[in-house]
């Protein structure tokens, strides 16, 4: 479904900021670049592409913090020319200098991740920024369609693939869901290459954070499945089906219409026949 | 006769034009990137090169060897006595019978050319190729006709008007194509090109019966210049000596006939590859290019020269993401030719410039980065597997006899069966081991072949670094893949981690056990097997006995392949090819399935996981496949210790 | 939850109580720990009165685990001389506030006009919390849209403020949030709840939390009036810090209310301004289910080498609405698209159910699966990986089990058109 039209190319001298963080890899906690905020780059790359072939739009790539962070670079190697940071000391609060560059750059889209891969990871930035700036956001979008007479037409993702369209003023943020585009690989070249455009910024640092504590996340218990069935009837039923599922149960000598029956209950169960 | 001038000044202006032909020839090399080669030693020996390297090479197929022998011989021969007899007229009968002696030589030679060439097979290309026979018989006839007088056979002066001009004629064709064709891009060139590469060949090792088949290292500090380039853009990014490699191809098909990606329908021809090469260096299209295609594409569209991008326009990428780094193309080209560096070469300029690895090769290389194997599991469970078998770690003992490189096996399933069976061989023998448990990293070798060699050096000096501070002896691994890295490529970082370590295969190992008899082995009783040599072990590390040793001490009498050995096929599981998977007519893993299934075997031995995880991908029913530690774990006579 | 069984004959056992009484009786164990039924976790102690085992509420189910019984073993009890009544619904006790002190405010999802589990939870929560505070407090709903929901009383919800006037429709965050600000002023609530979830709350919350300044807790799933543990860096930490006035709450952050019945009395808000919206839906797309992309599908019928009739195949696809995926042989053979290829060299799925049919369970294959929660096999070897990893198999040939199951989900599906609205989940 993925729509494969093309930006309208309409002149619109469009001016994109992609904000990205360092990324943390699940399983190696490694610095990476962040999945979703790379596919907030690809997303203004491919507005870029598809834009105005004179070149009047503009991506720039927005960080705010440490300018040697290595996880920049592997945005840069996205084919980047270089990579705006705002230096500051990564313990401070990033809001309020993102918030006051956007402000002065005044660009038309500014696209995040949903949430960051590492810290507090709340995805409040996007909605702190909008705030800020009195733009509208639009959380979790797949992907931007067009965009004509400062309006533009995106797609917000929704659970199980399903997409809304919305419509929505310039300037606004987007906030780029799991679901847009993947990112295009990250080449070492370029990645090295890429220059560092640093400003250093002052910015308070993170009080309130300084009281948390932090660990590995535990490992949450399932809730057991308290039978919430009503009467004794219902009950057994419950328990008898759900020993059926789970313990992989096997049906050779049914009939197969027993067999498909069985099935269908599963399907009816799990909530996937609608 | 008539004319008398008429021939010295043809021969003069053929070698003049040959001259200049040359000039231009080597400038389009000189175009090339420089490479340390020393070049007086390698012309001293090149003749000696020729007459064993190649010669054994094209030495298999005995009938083209001694054709070539007595065409290229008698060519040669002929040549300077031409210049001695013709051009500086010297009067002499020795010498004129000894020309129209080597005349003759070249002469019968030529004729067994015309005769293969009558019904040629596939593989090998036609267009101006079909002309050279013919070509080498007009010249021999012509000069012949010519040397009779000078030889006292016939009187100065025979002939009429007519002889003279038919004779002409044969001469300028024969010239034309012999000398004028050598430098000028004719199917002669390959003599030219052909001896100069022998003797400037980019892997000097590979002559008096060496090996060399690590890929070179890519100078990273090129990512930080502007402007700088990562691996093969343009044909000029090549080193000079690849440039002149490719120029000798004799478009024998030999690689085409042997490479699986090719017999697999997928876009990959290994001459056609090194064609477009020649078309790019020397700038043009493909329009005469007379030899197979590139399965599923059309000849005539590819266009490139020496400074434009490869990919844009003379090659589609897909050609060089199809490759399987076999090396089976490379082990028999008879001019010595390296496919697999300029593959590589290439590939890398697509991952580490473009960001082009296609499929899931990115994926899998971000998988790599981050997490040190390919398919992103935490790190920390690399030592999972091994949770019930009590090895000892480096990190404990710091030294033990064998160093056991688990590789990324560890991961999956299937492969831990052969690790364990791996590990029960080796406490059977009582071998003092240890491994590198979650130090270890992969070796490299995926990235690597997809192009990105700045992860496979990171790799491979954190895995150095790891290495030194242990002491062992030996380290064995059962992944030919890993042990290529460890043995060929890891010498170029300047660790001293493996200096006077032996890197072992397991199969070379346990051999070496068995034939000590540390290990205890009931006789195999379980059908017919048949043994599938590993790429990665077989040409590119020469061991294709100590697999076989050990399942004929099982009592297994091997039921060859028709391919095995240096001939062995490629299971498809090499080179990045199953990420990457460019699609074909058929699995390569399927066709090799079909050469055991020929030779009526129940079980195929091998001695990889990659080729056990390939060869399982074929839909069954088909003969069962096993690692040779597996199956000698099965017969591994219980002892009372 | 006193009056529960009053309408059920209560048979004693006198044996099992004297048992019971005896710790020391050679059988008082096995009763004590198959907990055979209400008569034995509840016992009638000498004196009449019922005494309670804290130590054997409940029971091992069938699957080993151990059962919270709340309706004291009637199921156990059913096959022991007790007539089980036909069903009855319980009535719970109602839990009443009357003039609260305070509101905690929980925003639900309400997905489809029904509040999902999430919500349920974070009512929970709500309560929870609710106790925490001295005073009398009320859990207050505030629910957008068009309400299907009957049953908000024992969820929970004290008070119900229901918008579901036309300009709450859609996703109209900007109107919405200026509802709850209008909350925000009227009641000054102590806490503000939102579910941290895809279906809106986590958009919702976010957008009230820079509203009214406050940072919130995200993906926080153990929470009290003082301390909440959040999930944090994706999932792979946990912060602790004090609760925040405003919470994101991860799933099954708390147990649902279950036990009681509350009012719902609703509540009305004071006229809320019309927000010039700058986001307008323009709807939702239709999204064909075989075009979702395999990696987001959550239902997949998947294809490999055991399919004969492909026409069937597809078609079986369309009646279970199911997104299509395939082994790799099935591609190979070019009877699917590859991208539609499961697998280690095709797309990692996560979907909920996914159906294989006639695929043997490859581990290249296995790979692609594995964070898929329920497997489904159908296969003609009961022998292959795919059954040793599926919840359910079924061993027959494909054709005859998906003709079978297509005329089960046509009948279902007419059954629901002709029923109008009923929840099929
Ligand atoms: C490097 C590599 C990567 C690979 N990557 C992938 C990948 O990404 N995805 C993937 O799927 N495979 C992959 N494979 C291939 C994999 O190894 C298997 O070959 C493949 O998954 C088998 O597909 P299959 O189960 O459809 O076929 P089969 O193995 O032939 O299984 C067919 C099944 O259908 C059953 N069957 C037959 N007839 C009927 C009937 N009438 N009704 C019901 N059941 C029937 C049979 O019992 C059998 O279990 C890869 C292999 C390799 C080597
Ligand atoms: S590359 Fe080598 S093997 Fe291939 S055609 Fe040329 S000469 Fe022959
Ligand atoms: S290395 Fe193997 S796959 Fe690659 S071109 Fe040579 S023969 Fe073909």
């Amino acid at each position: 479904m993925q729509p494969k039209q093309s930006i309208a190319a309409t002149g619109n001298n469009l001016k994109i900021v992609s904000l990205i963080s360092v990324g943390k890899h699940p399983q190696s906690g490694r610095v990476r670049r962040a999945d979703q905020d790379s596919r907030a780059v690809e997303l203004g790359m491919k507005l870029l592409d598809s834009g105005n072939p004179t070149g009047g739009d503009s991506l720039v790539v927005l960080h705010a913090g440490d300018p040697k962070e290595p996880g920049l670079r592997g945005y840069a190697g996205m084919g980047l020319n270089s990579v705006q940071v705002l230096e500051l000391d990564p313990a401070a609060d990033a809001v309020a200098p993102l918030g006051e560059y956007l402000q002065q750059f005044a660009p038309d889209i500014v696209l995040t991740g949903v949430r960051a891969e590492g810290g507090e990871s709340s995805g409040m930035v996007p909605y702190q920024l909008a705030e800020k700036l009195g733009w509208p956001i639009v959380p979790r979008v797949a992907d931007i369609i067009s965009v004509e007479a400062g309006v533009a037409e995106v797609l917000q993702a929704l659970p199980r693939g399903q997409r809304r369209s919305l419509k929505i003023r310039l300037p606004f943020i987007a906030s780029i869901d799991s679901a847009a585009q993947d990112a295009r690989q990250s080449a070492y070249g370029p990645a090295s290459r890429a220059m560092m455009d640093i400003e250093i910024v002052d910015s308070s640092t993170d009080q309130l954070r300084e009281n948390w504590s932090e660990a590995p996340a535990k490992k949450r218990p399932k809730r057991l499945k308290v039978i919430k069935a009503k009467t004794a009837a219902e009950r057994f039923k419950a328990a008898t089906a759900k020993s059926q599922s789970e313990g992989g149960k096997v049906m050779q000598n049914e009939s197969a219409a027993e067999q498909a029956q069985a099935i269908f209950d599963l399907l009816l169960e799990e909530g996937v026949l609608r | 006769m008539i004319f008398e001038w008429l021939h010295p000044f043809l021969i003069v202006t053929a070698l003049v034009l040959m001259v200049i032909g040359a000039v231009r020839r080597v400038n389009l090399w000189r175009a090339g990137q420089s490479d340390q080669i020393d070049l007086i030693a390698g012309l001293m020996a090149m003749p000696g090169r020729y007459l064993h390297d190649l010669h054994d090479i094209v030495e298999r197929d005995k009938y083209m060897s001694k054709t070539h022998a007595a065409t290229g011989g008698g060519f040669v021969l002929s040549a300077v006595l031409i210049i001695l007899v013709h051009l500086l007229g010297i009067d002499s009968q020795i010498l004129a019978w000894a020309l129209m002696a080597s005349l003759a030589l070249m002469f019968v030679g030529a004729l067994f050319v015309f005769k293969r060439r009558l019904n040629p097979p596939s593989r090998i290309s036609k267009g101006p190729w079909m002309r050279l026979p013919k070509s080498l018989l007009a010249f021999a006839c012509a000069f012949f006709v010519l040397t009779l007088p000078a030889a006292g056979v016939l009187p100065e002066g025979t002939g009429g008007v007519l002889l003279t001009l038919v004779l002409t004629g044969l001469i300028i064709w024969g010239m034309g194509e012999l000398f004028f064709g050598m430098t000028w891009g004719g199917p002669m060139k390959h003599a030219f090109a052909g001896a100069l590469h022998l003797a400037f060949h980019r892997r000097q090792d590979r002559f008096g019966a060496g090996r060399s088949t690590g890929l070179k290292p890519v100078d990273l500090s090129l990512a930080h210049e502007v402007g700088g380039v990562l691996g093969v853009a343009k044909p000029t990014d090549f080193k000079w000596n690849q440039l002149l490699g490719f120029d000798a191809c004799v478009q024998c098909g030999k690689c085409e006939a042997v490479c699986p990606a090719f017999a697999a329908g997928q876009p990959l021809n290994p001459k056609k590859l090194i064609q477009d090469m020649v078309v790019g260096l020397a700038g043009g299209t493909d329009a005469n290019y007379a030899g197979s295609a590139y399965p599923g594409k059309d000849v005539g569209n590819a266009k490139g020269g020496p400074n434009q991008i490869i990919t844009e326009g003379l090659l589609d990428p897909e050609t060089l993401w199809s490759c399987t780094t076999c090396r089976a193309c490379v082990e028999e080209c008879p001019m010595m030719i390296e496919h697999v560096d300029a593959i590589v070469d290439m590939r890398r300029y697509l991952t580490m410039e473009k960001g082009q690895t296609p499929n899931k090769g990115a994926e899998v290389l971000d998988n790599i980065i981050a997490t040190d194997n390919p398919n992103g599991y935490a790190p920390a469970s690399r030592t999972n597997w091994a949770a019930d078998q009590n090895l000892p770690l480096m990190r404990d003992v710091k030294e033990a006899e064998v160093l056991f490189w688990v590789s990324d096996g560890a991961f999956d399933m299937r492969s831990q069966r052969i690790l364990r069976a791996f590990v029960k061989l080796m406490k059977a023998a009582n071998v003092d081991f240890a491994v590198l448990g979650d130090e270890e990293l992969d070796c490299g070798d995926v990235a690597r072949r997809l192009g990105d060699d700045a992860t496979f050096q990171s790799l491979a000096t954190r895995n150095l670094a790891v290495l030194s501070q242990y002491k062992f002896s030996k380290i064995v691994t059962t992944d030919p893949h890993a042990y290529h890295c460890l043995r060929n490529e890891y010498n170029d970082f300047g660790s001293d981690a493996l200096n006077g370590v032996e890197v072992l295969h397991h199969t070379s190992f346990l051999n070496e056990l068995v034939q000590q008899g540390s290990l205890k082995l009931n006789s195999f009783s379980g059908g017919k097997v048949t043994y599938h040599d590993p790429c990665y072990l077989g040409r590119y590390n020469g061991e294709y006995e100590a697999p076989r040793e050990l399942l004929r001490s099982m009592g297994i009498e091997i039921a060859e392949m028709e391919r095995s050995g240096f001939r062995s096929r490629c299971c498809g599981g090499g080179g990045g090819a199953p990420v990457t998977d460019i699609p074909g007519e058929r699995r390569i893993a399927d066709m090799r399935m079909e050469d055991v299934n020929s030779t009526g075997a129940e079980l195929v031995a091998v001695g990889c996981q990659q080729c056990t995880a390939m060869l399982e991908g074929v839909v069954e029913p088909r003969p069962q496949v096993k690692d040779i530690a597996e199956i000698l774990v099965d017969q591994l006579a219980e002892e009372l210790h | 939850m006193t009056d529960q069984n009053s309408f059920d004959v209560l048979r004693r056992d006198p044996r099992a109580e004297r048992i019971i009484r005896n710790r020391l009786h050679p059988l008082h164990d096995t009763y004590i720990n198959t907990g055979a039924g209400g008569e034995l976790t509840e016992v009638r102690g000498p004196s009449g009165l019922l005494r309670k085992n804290p130590h054997n509420v409940g029971f091992i189910g069938p699957n080993g685990i151990k059962r919270i019984d709340r309706l004291k073993g009637n199921a156990a009890a059913s096959g022991k001389g007790r007539r089980s009544s036909a069903a009855q619904e319980t009535l719970l006790p109602l839990h009443q506030v009357e003039n609260p002190d305070f509101y905690v405010v929980v925003v639900p999802d309400m997905v489809g006009g029904r509040l999902t589990g999430q919500d349920k939870d974070v009512i929970g929560q709500a309560h929870k919390l609710a106790v925490g505070i001295e005073g009398n407090g009320a859990v207050l709903a505030v629910c957008f849209g068009q309400s299907k929901e009957e049953h908000f009383d024992t969820a929970g919800v004290d008070r119900l403020l229901l918008l579901d006037d036309d300009s709450y429709e859609g996703y109209c965050p900007e109107q919405r949030l200026a509802a709850l600000v209008q909350v925000e002023s009227a009641y000054k609530p102590p806490f503000w709840l939102f579910p941290d979830s895809v279906n809106g709350g986590s958009d919702l919350g976010s957008r009230l939390a820079a509203r009214i300044g406050e940072r919130p807790a995200a993906q926080a799933w153990q929470v009290d009036n003082q301390t909440s543990i959040c999930r944090g860096a994706a999932g792979t930490i946990d912060i602790t810090r004090t609760t925040p006035r405003l919470l994101l709450l991860a799933e099954e952050c708390a147990d649902q209310i279950d036990e009681t019945r509350h009012e719902a009395l609703p509540v009305e808000l004071g006229a809320v301004p019309t927000v010039i919206a700058k986001l307008q839906d323009q709807g939702q797309v239709a999204v064909d289910p075989n075009a979702i992309s395999l990696a987001e599908a959550e239902f997949i019928l998947a294809a490999g080498n055991g399919i004969h009739n492909w026409d069937q195949f597809h078609t079986a696809a369309s009646i279970l609405g199911a997104t299509e995926g395939a082994s790799r042989v099935a591609v190979d053979d070019g009877f699917m698209p590859r991208v539609r290829q499961v697998g280690a060299t095709g797309t990692w799925v996560t979907a909920r159910v996914y159906l294989a049919v006639g695929i043997s369970g490859a581990i290249q294959h296995m790979q692609g699966i594995g964070q898929c929660d329920k497997v489904i096999a159908i296969n003609t070897d009961a022998g292959c990986d795919m059954v040793k990893r599926a919840a359910l198999s079924t061993i027959g040939d494909s054709q005859e089990i998906l003709n079978e199951l297509m005329t089960l989900v046509q009948q279902f599906r007419t059954q629901q058109s002709e029923g109008g609205d009923q929840d099929a989940a």
